[in-house]
């Protein structure tokens, strides 16, 4: 336990770089495999959110973000990218559920090997990220209450 | 196999170091990582005669970092068991160095050594993963490597060795010989796998717009050796499996078809003559989908036989637990996904065989359908602020004969309907009615139970921040192998983004009688969880993608800490 306690310790002390998002390779919604970085366009920032089926918080904070985006894009220009990292137990009732939620505005993604929740160190569900036009994070957050969203919408606005 | 960990670390830092002395000035590495920490300490409870481990405590914890410098990644994850929590494998023990990995990402090239996780297609050849919550981690230590042609030819290799991550812990005598019937791995399988996958897209090679249109193939050797016992019997220590695949997809519709042969597989079954059972595993998996206007539709149908990969040849037997494996595959329940307590008493648990005494199934035929419905606000029935449906029916039997497709004795079947809306701009209802029907026999009889749960789930939001939470749950059921009636409510109070407190209890009324209890609250600032509960837990399945660890009944008080940075 000492060592395991060392090493958090060391790696909290080392200092940390602002992250960006790593390129690694998920399906888009036609199937298609497509690259992480391709996801930074320069232009736009994005809300990035993991959810997955047997995630019913994740659900209800991208339903609410769904229900508000028209509004917020009124205020500011962004992204929503959905990446579920259902498995082969749930990854083609994904797709059904984000069809059938209404989430066609957003962008969704399919992690099936879970290789960007890993890339994103996002263990623990909802996890949800503001990255900014050039790919770097600038917010992050866990777990969801009703009206957390705001929050997420708050740090998008400041990025003007 | 320390001293080999201790070399290829060795080695990894140094090509590290060189890169970032050589290339580090032209661009800028970051560090991103993950802590995850849950401990418990557990009390006496004459009720649920739960179960106290010797010291009364336990602690299970995870730190993960990784290191980005443009096309070069490395990485490591510790784990440390404090000792390990009631009911997870007990070959996870003090603090060691489960995983570390140097990476190369280029446009077209990727390259790893050390441990890695991967699958093939939808993991029913090959699937290594990682799931916390289970104690399941079967990352393959070795190389891997994956090339691509343009958007249309991709092709990946691999070889490794495959982590246990339920390993038996056996005493050991003074000659160091095991005392007890099975092997002690505690780390690393004595298995070496091999496998490759390749993808071509005969659509971005026709130029086809319109449709996306893939054929794939995987193939996966793996080696260990076997006893001459088995061997006479003809059981091979050099085993090859195949997967062809075909993905399609056209303006919402996607169709995905997957056949297996996946190779020899050997299961112990005592006659006067013989051993085991020498059998050929292979499944056939289709999934039909649409998605479009609001309606999202998806139809799997699935055959499995002698479908278990076990990554040391046979299934451990875990004390409390006989489906407990560790499998080189993944083959979870295709059925409805359930989040309610009382719907995941008895939880489906797919069978890719079955042999329980002199009665032996070579698998299972099965399917489900999923339909989601968004009816958007303005609609008649979708009202002012619309109207999200769901329904899913799936069954699944056991095989009538060995070799064939027809259904044998129903396993499982379900039907699930829930809705979802906004009543007010304040309060949201969400209704599910499920039914359950299992076979409890596992496919021996004919005799099934059946259970039908109700939910209602509540929110109410009093501000923009606050808003609570109530879930009613009934069983009801006229069946003694489901405990007859039950229910369970839930309070929830939340301040968004931050605070959040419950209080909760579930209980049998028609037979147990015993409250299962839990109050809890949690506190998240940006990626940081703290939370701390109390509260009495049922003995029960917990399942997650078809891997089921049976849980003890346990009373005490936890923490749970999670950041990520």
């Amino acid at each position: 336990m000492k060592k395991f306690v060392l090493a958090v310790l060391a790696v909290l002390g080392a200092g940390v770089v602002m992250a960006q998002i790593p390129s690694v390779k998920v399906e888009n919604s036609r199937g298609k495999s497509v690259k992480t970085s391709t996801l930074v366009d320069g232009e736009t920032p994005m809300i990035l959110s993991f959810w997955a089926v047997s995630c019913s918080n994740c659900i209800l904070e991208l339903n609410a973000i769904s229900e508000k985006y028209p509004d917020w894009l009124e205020e500011a220009d962004f992204r929503v990218v959905a990446v579920s990292v259902d498995d082969a137990k749930n990854s083609a009732k994904a797709r059904a559920l984000a069809e059938g939620n209404g989430w066609g505005d957003f962008t969704l993604l399919y992690d099936k090997n879970q290789d960007f929740q890993r890339a994103m160190n996002a263990p623990v569900l909802p996890h949800v990220f503001v990255v900014d036009k050039t790919g770097k994070i600038v917010y992050s957050h866990t777990a969801y209450q009703a009206g957390g969203e705001d929050e997420l919408f708050n740090v998008i606005k400041s990025l003007k | 196999m320390k001293q080999y960990t201790k070399t290829v670390l060795a080695l990894l830092t140094t090509l590290l170091v060189c890169y970032s002395v050589l290339y580090g000035q032209t661009e800028k590495g970051y560090v991103t990582g993950s802590l995850e920490s849950n401990s418990i300490g557990y009390v006496n409870d004459s009720k649920t005669f739960a179960r106290v481990p010797e010291g009364g405590f336990g602690s299970n914890n995870y730190l993960k970092v990784d290191y980005y410098q443009g096309n070069l990644s490395a990485g490591l994850q510790m784990e440390a068991y404090q000792p390990a929590l009631v009911g997870f494998p007990s070959n996870l023990e003090g603090t060691k160095l489960s995983n570390y990995y140097i990476a190369w990402n280029d446009e077209d090239f990727a390259f790893t050594a050390g441990t890695f996780y991967d699958q093939f297609g939808s993991g029913l050849l090959f699937r290594s993963y990682e799931d916390r919550a289970l104690g399941n981690n079967s990352a393959m230590l070795g190389v891997r490597a994956a090339w691509h042609y343009k958007d249309i030819f991709e092709v990946k290799a691999l070889w490794g060795t495959p982590r246990m991550p339920f390993a038996t812990k056996v005493a050991y005598a003074d000659d160091d010989t095991a005392i007890g019937g099975h092997p002690v791995y505690n780390d690393w399988a004595p298995t070496q796998v091999r496998g490759a996958d390749a993808s071509l897209s005969l659509s971005n090679l026709l130029g086809m717009e319109s449709v996306n249109l893939a054929l794939e193939g995987s193939v996966l050797n793996r080696h260990q050796a076997v006893g001459w016992e088995a061997e006479e019997e003809g059981v091979k220590a050099s085993t090859t499996g195949y997967s062809g695949r075909l993905n399609f997809e056209s303006n919402g519709f996607m169709a995905r078809a997957e056949w297996v042969d996946a190779g020899q597989k050997h299961y112990e079954y005592r006659t006067a003559e013989s051993n085991y059972l020498v059998k050929n595993g292979n499944a056939q998996l289709v999934d039909l989908g649409y998605s479009g206007g609001g309606l999202g539709v998806n139809l799997s149908v699935r055959r499995l036989e002698w479908m278990n990969s076990y990554i040391d040849g046979r299934g451990v037997v875990l004390d409390e637990s006989a489906i407990t494996n560790n499998n080189l595959n993944y083959v979870p329940a295709l059925c409805a996904q359930y989040s309610y307590s009382l719907t995941n008493i008895h939880p489906y648990v797919p069978m890719p065989y079955y042999i329980n005494g002199d009665f032996v199934n070579s698998g299972e035929i099965g399917g489900q359908l999923d339909v989601y419905y968004n009816f958007r606000r303005g609609t008649a029935l979708g009202g002012k602020r619309g109207m999200k449906v769901n329904f899913n029916f799936s069954t699944y039997y056991n095989l009538a004969e060995e070799g064939g497709f027809a259904p044998g004795k129903m396993l499982w079947m379900n039907v699930n309907v829930g809705m979802e809306k906004y009543f007010t701009r304040k309060f949201k209802l969400k209704l599910l009615y499920a039914m359950q029907q299992r076979n409890t026999t596992y496919g021996v009889g004919n005799g099934t139970a059946v259970a039908n749960v109700f939910v209602a789930d509540m929110l109410y939001k009093y501000t923009l921040k606050l808003s609570t939470r109530l879930e009613l749950q009934y069983l009801l059921s006229y069946e003694a192998s489901n405990g007859y009636d039950w229910m369970a409510a839930l309070f929830e109070v939340n301040l968004a983004p931050k605070w959040s407190v419950f209080v909760s209890d579930t209980f049998n009324h028609g037979m147990e009688k015993v409250h299962y209890y839990n109050v809890g609250a949690s506190y998240t600032a940006s990626r940081t969880r703290v939370a701390i509960g109390y509260g009495r837990n049922r003995e029960g399945l917990i399942c997650s993608g078809g891997v089921c660890r049976m849980m003890p009944a346990y009373t005490g008080g936890n923490l749970t800490i999670t950041t990520s940075f």
